[in-house]
Formats: structure tokens, C-alpha cells, sequence
């Protein structure tokens, strides 16, 4: 058998999954328990293609390690499925229109009318293989662990047909190369996670979880819909791919390399803020940040894997692919680029604020996901190549320890007989052993502590926040292409800034098509923003390990409902939870230490277009930065230790001495009341007026017409007397008419 | 001048259109005037003898046989026809117990009043009397369905 090409190994992704959809939902009755087969086997060889993807991308990259390597260059495949539409002369581009190039044959042909196709293309560069081997291979596990924890479920088909289906949804986002493709699994992505927060529909709460979820997110996706809108307009395509036109001219697609290669290639300017923003209003909704984050809290009413696959570790993160996609269209508009970071940095602080305060377990790890979340965002507002880097690092870390808590939460919950309340229980470890160490196993990642995983990401995150803030503190310059070595990290005193003089002044200019007057993107804003996520990382410790020692430690506790089988979860349970401890423990560091993954990712077409290569700061260990981190953690879990260390989880809690700021963050800063009088109120009493307009204007119009042949009726109706002679007089005069009437005609 | 009889006549053509008119006249002012089912019949039979009449006399005119054969039809049908007319007399006599076609305006609308001109005849309220035959032999098994079924008879 002939190996199989990369264009059909990129296709089997999305397709084994779908299949597994399909063979659940047209089997699932028959299967009936064993429903779970066709999905993890579709989702276990899409795992397995994605991996030999991934390795086979990476071999194209090369290793990280050569000293004397070229600059990368960027590894991009497309391998078009078929046209899906295709209008002719659509579009006549403007004489002065970004959407020719200078220096280009589509710039010398000038206003030449180009057809409006939209190919199903699906693409292949170390983003897309890193994001593929993610989905699948957290979903695969995460599917394994619902076998166990969905048992008995009436819905048992019905969860993994949509599960599988979400595998399938998610790889497609992440593989399309296009803007509209991109939209439709955007929306099928949002399908799934309505279905799956509705899992359980006959539960009030949680139907009305699955719509608050669905409408938030619709207010994203009119962004996203507006921006490609704007995008067509802009370039006359859709596509992130060039393509080869019937002719053979280059038609450069928006992130082609093309058009990345030109400096002038993206449009800045008022438009291309107005594009940023809207992509930025898309991810703010499917990534739940600030304006729109209300949803995902509630989206923990779905079952607990969903919640850990889809509200955790990857649709969540659709939103920071999309931005890290667009990358190149951000560095165009820097304060796009800044309002990135600031909506993130803004969530993650008061995210993790709201979160410290919570009770729920699940809405614990559910506001801690909002809040790293918001610091993969800071991370690419940076708008450096380490940001971007170092956000996608965080989303693959952060994917695997949280993935890991909310399966242990779901294993507590399994186990307590439904209760997630952490006051209702306590101490834990001696009954759960195996979910106590892998729960905290994520809880130091999730924590920042230094050898687990998410030490190491949220360092480079903070790295690249006090890069943009201190632009001279670590001696780092922008505007160097060449990877100049040896800048070694400074001591924490030089760090803070009073040393900076001391070095040479480094130009900020990013690159020489950027260099509009930015008014949010200055050093000033970034180091707000830097203390932000410093405070943030102390506040992620505190309510992280609050959790910890709120449900596993302390005198041991079992709700009534989980009768007298508190117990270990069964062995199908245990499995992913310790298969997802190991990476979350060691992944970090391996990824760290080997710049694997920053180099991987520096061979995407996105990150490799002049404005952000020439951002690269050569890869260190900033051991300031790293003390910074380290001791807000500590301090976050100190503070957490005096308050709930041993203690029992129901007594008055250490927060009381928040006095009314607790009242706020435990009604969430208040932020659902005020949509509810803001937006739901008003479009409520929207609809009653719609309903009362519907019902006496639309409806009495319609009855109106209806009562028409009812008048009429009543007319005619008076002949129908009931007497034969009326009858027969009214035959004869018929007749007589009829007889006058020929008499008349003939009587030439 | 032609014969009275001979074909062609206009004189017979005339006479004979004549009585067709007639004949046909008293029968629509029958059919109109009259409320007796039976005598309502009896008008539209009227009618279609006048057609036929005048069929006849066109035919004779023209010297032309498809009038008579059309007459022989005429009567055909007109004979099954009031054999079908007679079941329909007898079962609306069966229903109401008149043969009175006012007694049918209940199948008016029932918005409008009733159309009679003057109350019904109160021979309603007086019970028919039947011929009582002096008792003899056994007396047959009385069927009370039977009786029920045909109060009006």
C-alpha cells in the first residue's frame, strides 16, 4: 500500500470524526451502550493521522538547534476539496485597492474584474498541525473518560454523535483556509456547544444555559460576519491561501505569502482597525473575554466532559486562533493590537477576581478559563513574535491541565452524586486518591508552580507583556532581523527598569509599514497591563489552590446524595486523568527548554511575514520575571493555605473579610444584571410589543380578510330560502336572461 | 296554399307552436303557483309536452323524422323520470307527512324567517283516522319498531 499523501492524511482528520458522527447517529439505537465505539475510533486514528501530521510538518521545519540555520521559512500546504461557489467578475477593485499589490502582475493588471470563488480548501502549517494534534488527542482522551462518566445516560448516542461531531467541527476551523469557511464551522462549532450545554434539556437551567450561550455568541459571530464582509471589500478575497489564477497570475489571498511578503500588503488605516476589531469582537464572544463572557460560566451545566473538551481546552481557544491566524492583518493596526491586550489582560484580572469567591467547583475552573484565557490574549496583543508564540504555548499547556481539572471536577461530581457545591464536601484525597494528586498535578500547572507545565507558558507570557512594557530592559532590540545571541537576562534590579539607560536606546518602530501614531500602544499601557497579569497570576494560585484544599483536604465530607458509594472513579475514569497529569506536568518544561514549539510555530505563514519576524528576541530565561511569577504564586497559595489549608470547607470562609467586595464578585461584578437591565429588559419589551403588534394588527388584519368572503356570503345567502318555487323562479329567470340575452346577439 | 296537415303547413306550424306554448305556459306557472308535490310534477310533465309538441310541429315543417325521434325519447326518459319523481314524492310524504313543498323551508338558512304566507293548515294537530276493521282470528305479534318507524303514515 502506497503511504499516504499529506493532502489525504489533512482530509482523514476532519473526516474520520464525521464519520464516527454519522455511524453514532445512525447506529446509536442499535449499539445502544456500546454507542461509544464508532466516535473514539473515528476521534482515536484522527488523533493518530493529526501526530503523523504534526511530525511530518515539524520534519519540514527543522530543528530549532542549528545554529546556523536559514531564517525559517514558512511551511504552508492547501489542498483544495472542491469549489463551493464560483460568481464571475464579482469583483472590480478600486484603482488604489489593497487588494492589488504593487510589484505584482494583479498590480500592473490594475482594476482587472476578479470571480468570487470560495474554495473548500483545507491548509496544513505548523498552527493548524499543532491545533489538529491538540483537539484530537485531548478529545480522544476526554472521550475515553465520558464512557465511564456518561454511563447509564439516557442520552448516551445522542452525547458522543455530537461530541464526535464537535471533533469533526473544530478540526475543520482550524484547517480551513478561508474566511467563510472559517465562519461556517465557526458556527458549527457554537452548534455543537449549544447541543452540548443543553445535553441535559429537560433540566430548566440547563436549556437556558444552551441559549444564553448560543445568543453571546451570536453577537461574536455578527463580528466576525462584518469583518468578512470588510475583508471582501478590502481584497476582493476570502481566502488566506494565494491562488493561481486561470491565466497565471497570482491572485494573493489575505494571509498568502504573496501579500505577506509585501510591506505594504495589509491594510492599516481606519479599515483595518475596523477589521481588527470586529475579528477581535468574534473571538471576545467565542472566547468568552470581557464584554462577552457570561456564557461560558453557565455553560458548566452541559456534562462535565463537555465541559472540559469544548468550555475548556479547544472551542474556547477558536477565539486566540483566529486572532493568532489574522496576526499579520493586527500588526497592520496597533491599537488593535493594544485593545487585544487590554480586553485580555482586563478579563484575566477580573476573571480570576470573580473566581476567587466562587463555590462551585465546576464555575471555579470555569472563571479560571475566562482568565487564562484573557492572558492568551494579553499575550498576542503584544503583538511580538514572542507574544504569539507564547500564547499559542499557553493554549497547549493550559489545554492539558485544564482539561485534566475539569475532569477531576467531573470525577468528584461523579462520585458525590452530582453535588459540586466544594462546601458541601471535603477532604477528599483519602477517598479519591488517584483524582486528588492528578487534581493537583493540574492545579500547580493551572497555579504557575515553577517545574509544571503552566509555569513556563504564563513566564513567556509575562515575558512578552514586560517586553512591550520595558522595551529596553532586556536589552532586547525590534527591529533586528538576524537572531543576535547572547543578550543575557538582567538581574531583577536592572529589570525594573533603572538600568534600562544604561543600554542603548532600541527603536520601537515594528516595522516600516506600521508606524501610524498609536495612541494605546505605548509602553505605559503594557505595563499596566504587565502588573495586571502579575496580580492575576497571585489571584490564579489563590483560587486555584482555595479549590484544592477546599475539597481535598480538611475533615472528610460526603454529601447525602452520594449515598454510601463515595468512591474512586472506575479505572476508564482514572485512566485519562493520569494519562493528561503527564503532560501537564512535563510538557511545559520539554517545550521550554527544547524551544520546540516557538521555533515550530515561527514557520507559519502568519508569524512569518517581515512585521512580526522582525520582532524576534532571541530565546531566554528571564530569571526576574521568573522570581516575579513564582512568588505571586506563592504568595496566592500562602494566602490560600491560612485560609483553607485543613479547614472544614462549610465554615465561614476567609473571603468574609472581603466585606462587600465579596457580595460583588460573587454576583459576578454585577455584569449579568447589568445585560439583563441593559439588553435583555429592553429586548424583551421589544418582543412583547412585536407579540401584541403580531397579535392585533398581523392577526386582525389577516382575520379581517378572512371575514371578507364571510360578508359576501351573507349576501348571497338570503337567496337560499328553502321553497322549491323560488328555487324553479330563479331557474326560469336565469333562462329568460339567457334567451334575451341570444335574442339580442342574433337579432341581425 | 298548402293542406292543414301537409308538411310545410305554416298554418299547422303555427297552430301547433301554439298549443306547444300553451301547454308549456301552464305548466311553468304550475311548477311556480303550485305547492303539492305530486301537481308540481304533473306541471313539469306539462312542460315537456309542450317541447314536445312543438318538436313534433318543427319536424312535421321540415319534413324531418329526428323530431319524432326525439319526441319517442322524450318520452322514454320522461316515463323512468317519473317513476325516480314519484320515489322521490313518496319518500318526502314518508318524511313530513304532507305532500305540502312548503314543508321543506326548514332547509333554509336559518337566518331568515320563515317564507310561508300564511300558518300551515292545523290538519298537523288532527290524527289521521284510519279505517278500523272489526277484530277476528289471532292477533298478529305487534312489532312496536315498525310502528315507530312511520309515525306521519
Amino acid at each position: 500500500m502506497p503511504p499516504l499523501s499529506p493532502a489525504t492524511l489533512l482530509v482523514l482528520v476532519p473526516l474520520l470524526p464525521l464519520a464516527g458522527a454519522v455511524l453514532t447517529l445512525v447506529l446509536g439505537r442499535v449499539l445502544g451502550s456500546r454507542a461509544h465505539l464508532p466516535a473514539i475510533a473515528g476521534i482515536a486514528a484522527a488523533a493518530a493521522v493529526a501526530v503523523m501530521l504534526l511530525l511530518g510538518t515539524s520534519s519540514q521545519v527543522g530543528s530549532a538547534h542549528d545554529p546556523h540555520a536559514e531564517p525559517v521559512r514558512p511551511v504552508e500546504m492547501i489542498t483544495t476539496l472542491w469549489q463551493w461557489a464560483s460568481v464571475q467578475d464579482a469583483y472590480v477593485p478600486p484603482a488604489s485597492s489593497a487588494a492589488a499589490i504593487p510589484g505584482t502582475a494583479v498590480g500592473g493588471a490594475g482594476s482587472a474584474a476578479r470571480a468570487f470563488t470560495i474554495p473548500v480548501a483545507l491548509r496544513l502549517d505548523p498552527l493548524t498541525a499543532t491545533l489538529l494534534a491538540i483537539i484530537t488527542c485531548i478529545g480522544l482522551v476526554v472521550a475515553i473518560y465520558s464512557v465511564g462518566y456518561m454511563h447509564h445516560d439516557p442520552g448516551y448516542p445522542r452525547f458522543f454523535a455530537v461530541f464526535s461531531l464537535f471533533v469533526f467541527s473544530m478540526s475543520m476551523l482550524v484547517a480551513a483556509s478561508n474566511f467563510l469557511v472559517v465562519y461556517v464551522f465557526w458556527e458549527a462549532v457554537g452548534a455543537c456547544s449549544y447541543l452540548l450545554i443543553g445535553f441535559w434539556f429537560t433540566r430548566p437551567e440547563a436549556a437556558r444555559a444552551a441559549k444564553k450561550a448560543f445568543l453571546v455568541n451570536r453577537v461574536g459571530d455578527f463580528g466576525l460576519a462584518i469583518a468578512t464582509f470588510l475583508l471582501w471589500m478590502t481584497y476582493g478575497t476570502l481566502d488566506f491561501h494565494d491562488t493561481l489564477s486561470a491565466d497565471g497570475t497570482i491572485l494573493p489571498g489575505i494571509l498568502g505569502q504573496t501579500r505577506l511578503a509585501d510591506a505594504g500588503g495589509i491594510v492599516g488605516g481606519a479599515v483595518g482597525t475596523a477589521i481588527c476589531l470586529c475579528l477581535l469582537l468574534a473571538a471576545c464572544g467565542k472566547s468568552a473575554q470581557l464584554p462577552l463572557h457570561v456564557w461560558l460560566p453557565d455553560a458548566m451545566e452541559g456534562p462535565t466532559p463537555a465541559s472540559a473538551l469544548i468550555h475548556a481546552a479547544t472551542m474556547v481557544t477558536a477565539g486566540i486562533y483566529l486572532v493568532a491566524r489574522s496576526a499579520p492583518l493586527f500588526m497592520a493596526c496597533p491599537d488593535a493590537l493594544a485593545a487585544v491586550s487590554i480586553v485580555g489582560a482586563t478579563t484575566a484580572l477580573v476573571a480570576g477576581l470573580i473566581a476567587t469567591v466562587q463555590n462551585d467547583l465546576k464555575r471555579v475552573l470555569a472563571y479560571s478559563t475566562i482568565s487564562q484565557l484573557g492572558y492568551m490574549f494579553a499575550s498576542l496583543g503584544t503583538g511580538t513574535l514572542l507574544g504569539f508564540t507564547a500564547a499559542i504555548f499557553h493554549l497547549v499547556t493550559h489545554a492539558f491541565f485544564k482539561a485534566l481539572l475539569f475532569l477531576g471536577a467531573g470525577s468528584v461530581m461523579h462520585s458525590m452524586g452530582n453535588v459540586i457545591d466544594m462546601r458541601r464536601f471535603g477532604g477528599l484525597r483519602r477517598i479519591m486518591p488517584i483524582t486528588a494528586a492528578t487534581f493537583l498535578a493540574g492545579a500547580l500547572a493551572l497555579a504557575g508552580v515553577a517545574p509544571f507545565s503552566g509555569f513556563f507558558s504564563k513566564d513567556e507570557i509575562l515575558a512578552s507583556l514586560h517586553g512591550k512594557g520595558w522595551p529596553n530592559a532586556h536589552g532586547e532590540h525590534h527591529d533586528a532581523a538576524p537572531a543576535s545571541h547572547a543578550r543575557r537576562a538582567l538581574s531583577p534590579g536592572e529589570a525594573r527598569g533603572e538600568g534600562a539607560t544604561a543600554f542603548r536606546v532600541a527603536s520601537l518602530t515594528r516595522s516600516p509599514a506600521a508606524a501610524p501614531t498609536a495612541v494605546l500602544d505605548t509602553p505605559q499601557t503594557f505595563r499596566v497591563l504587565f502588573w495586571m497579569a502579575l496580580v492575576t497570576a497571585g489571584l490564579t494560585a489563590f483560587y486555584t489552590f482555595r479549590a484544592v484544599f477546599m475539597t481535598f483536604t480538611g475533615p472528610t465530607r460526603v454529601p447525602e446524595e452520594a449515598g454510601h458509594h463515595a468512591h474512586e472513579s472506575p479505572p476508564v475514569m482514572a485512566l485519562p486523568l493520569l494519562i493528561l497529569a503527564v503532560p501537564s506536568a512535563v510538557a511545559g518544561w520539554w517545550l521550554f527548554s527544547s524551544q520546540w514549539l516557538a521555533h515550530f510555530l515561527t514557520a507559519t505563514p502568519s508569524f512569518s511575514a517581515p512585521a512580526v519576524t522582525a520582532t524576534a528576541v532571541p530565546h531566554a530565561f528571564h530569571m526576574d520575571l521568573a522570581i516575579q511569577g513564582t512568588l505571586a504564586a506563592a504568595i496566592g497559595i500562602v494566602i490560600a493555605a491560612i485560609g483553607h489549608l485543613g479547614r472544614r470547607s462549610d465554615g465561614p470562609q476567609m473571603e468574609r473579610f472581603l466585606g462587600p467586595l465579596q457580595t460583588f464578585f460573587a454576583n459576578r461584578c454585577y455584569i449579568d444584571q447589568l445585560y439583563a437591565g441593559l439588553v435583555v429588559r429592553p429586548l424583551e419589551g421589544l418582543a412583547i410589543m412585536a407579540a401584541l403588534f403580531d397579535r392585533f394588527v398581523i392577526d386582525g388584519l389577516v382575520n379581517g380578510i378572512a371575514r371578507l368572503p364571510a360578508a359576501l356570503g351573507g349576501v348571497v345567502r338570503r337567496l337560499q330560502a328553502g321553497l322549491l318555487q323560488r328555487y324553479a323562479l330563479a331557474g326560469v329567470m336565469g333562462v329568460l336572461a339567457i334567451v334575451l340575452v341570444l335574442a339580442w346577439r342574433l337579432r341581425g | 296554399m298548402t293542406p292543414l296537415l301537409a308538411a310545410g303547413s305554416t298554418a299547422l306550424l303555427h297552430n301547433a307552436l301554439l298549443v306547444g306554448a300553451i301547454l308549456f305556459a301552464l305548466g311553468l306557472v304550475g311548477i311556480l303557483a303550485r305547492r303539492n308535490l305530486i301537481v308540481m310534477f304533473l306541471s313539469a310533465e306539462l312542460m315537456l309536452q309542450g317541447i314536445s309538441v312543438s318538436l313534433v310541429a318543427w319536424s312535421r315543417y321540415h319534413g324531418d323524422w329526428g323530431g319524432h325521434v326525439l319526441v319517442i325519447f322524450v318520452l322514454t326518459v320522461a316515463a323512468c323520470e317519473a317513476a325516480v319523481a314519484l320515489v322521490f314524492v313518496l319518500q318526502a310524504f314518508a318524511r313530513t307527512g304532507r305532500l305540502d313543498a312548503a314543508a321543506w323551508q326548514a332547509l333554509r338558512e336559518a337566518t331568515l324567517p320563515r317564507a310561508v304566507d300564511h300558518a300551515l293548515p292545523a290538519s298537523d294537530a288532527v290524527p289521521p283516522r284510519w279505517p278500523r276493521l272489526a277484530r277476528a282470528g289471532v292477533e298478529p305479534p305487534t312489532d312496536e319498531d315498525a310502528s315507530l318507524e312511520r309515525e306521519h303514515v
